[in-house]
């Protein structure tokens, strides 16, 4: 598992300073944090939020498993097609690691296998209508 | 007091070691050293970091599934003191240890001998593949045709002594 040079396909400095980008205030979400949002109540609860002016896009379009705000429809759906996304999908299909699985191999308990969930891309077409 | 393990490579922790991280909806990560701290701030997956002991067990490294890892537990309900009690417990803990040592030794060589049998079979047809290398392909063939010769000579030579 190497650590790849590339930061990146742009020319932004953004991404360049990665001690700043590590900082705990900067901390995204985590995928057991995206896996407990996942569930339907809290799911529905983020896809449809109220209108707030600070956030992107009023958060009107959230992407539930890249936890992002959008600023419309369009470049939601364009987000949908990118590699970014469908990798974030490929991680969450596994169960999410915790501290009991630390523990079991730690050597207190025996070994179990990680499930498979199956995640796909949240549906679009109530918005559309 | 108590030994925590490790949240990324599943380290103990001892009292005063290490350092612990509090996400913003209260759980509680704790890391045996800045190593695993870092690690996990990078967003890494200790199930696909190899040195880790997640890594060694989702890969079949190590040994996983045996009774021998089914003593040691996290019990949240306290006991009051019994001499007898804590004497027995301390006995079993070195015998189990000791079994426990046994077979993970054991597991792990067993492992390897896939390795050493595949590594038999390879060298066996490298040497078929590369003969020639070790003996020309016409090596040997003038004596061969040579003895041919002299039998055949010597048949013709038969011949002629029944003829007559």
């Amino acid at each position: 598992m190497g650590k790849s040079k590339q930061i990146g396909n742009h020319n932004s400095d953004k991404h360049k300073n990665i001690a700043r980008k590590w900082k705990t205030k900067r901390r995204t979400k985590d995928l057991d944090q995206i896996h407990s949002d996942m569930k339907p109540e809290t799911a529905t609860k983020l896809l449809h939020q109220e209108v707030d002016y600070d956030v992107t896009g009023c958060a009107q379009h959230y992407c539930l498993h890249c936890a992002r705000y959008f600023v419309d429809m369009r470049s939601l759906k364009e987000h949908f097609k990118t590699k970014i996304h469908k990798k974030q999908l490929r991680l969450l299909r596994e169960e999410p690691y915790t501290q009991a699985e630390a523990e079991r191999a730690a050597g207190m308990g025996s070994y179990v296998a990680p499930k498979k969930i199956d995640v796909k891309t949240q549906p679009t077409e109530e918005e559309m209508d | 007091m108590r030994i925590e393990k490790c949240y990324f490579c599943s380290g103990p922790v001892y009292p005063g070691h290490g350092n612990m991280f509090v996400r913003n909806d209260c759980k509680v990560f704790r890391f045996c050293k800045s190593k695993c701290h870092k690690n996990f701030k990078k967003k890494r997956n200790p199930r696909k970091t190899r040195w880790t002991k997640a890594f060694r067990k989702a890969a079949g490294k190590e040994l996983t599934v045996d009774n021998a890892l089914e003593f040691e537990k996290r019990r949240n309900i306290p006991l009051k003191y019994q001499r007898e009690l804590w004497n027995k417990t301390v006995e079993a803990m070195k015998k189990v240890e000791v079994i426990k040592q046994k077979r993970q030794a054991r597991f792990i060589i067993n492992r390897l001998k896939k390795g050493k049998q595949l590594d038999k079979e390879e060298a066996i047809i490298s040497v078929k593949k590369n003969i020639h290398l070790i003996k020309a392909p016409h090596a040997g063939k003038a004596k061969q045709m040579e003895e041919k010769m002299v039998q055949k000579l010597q048949e013709d030579v038969d011949m002629v002594e029944e003829d007559i």
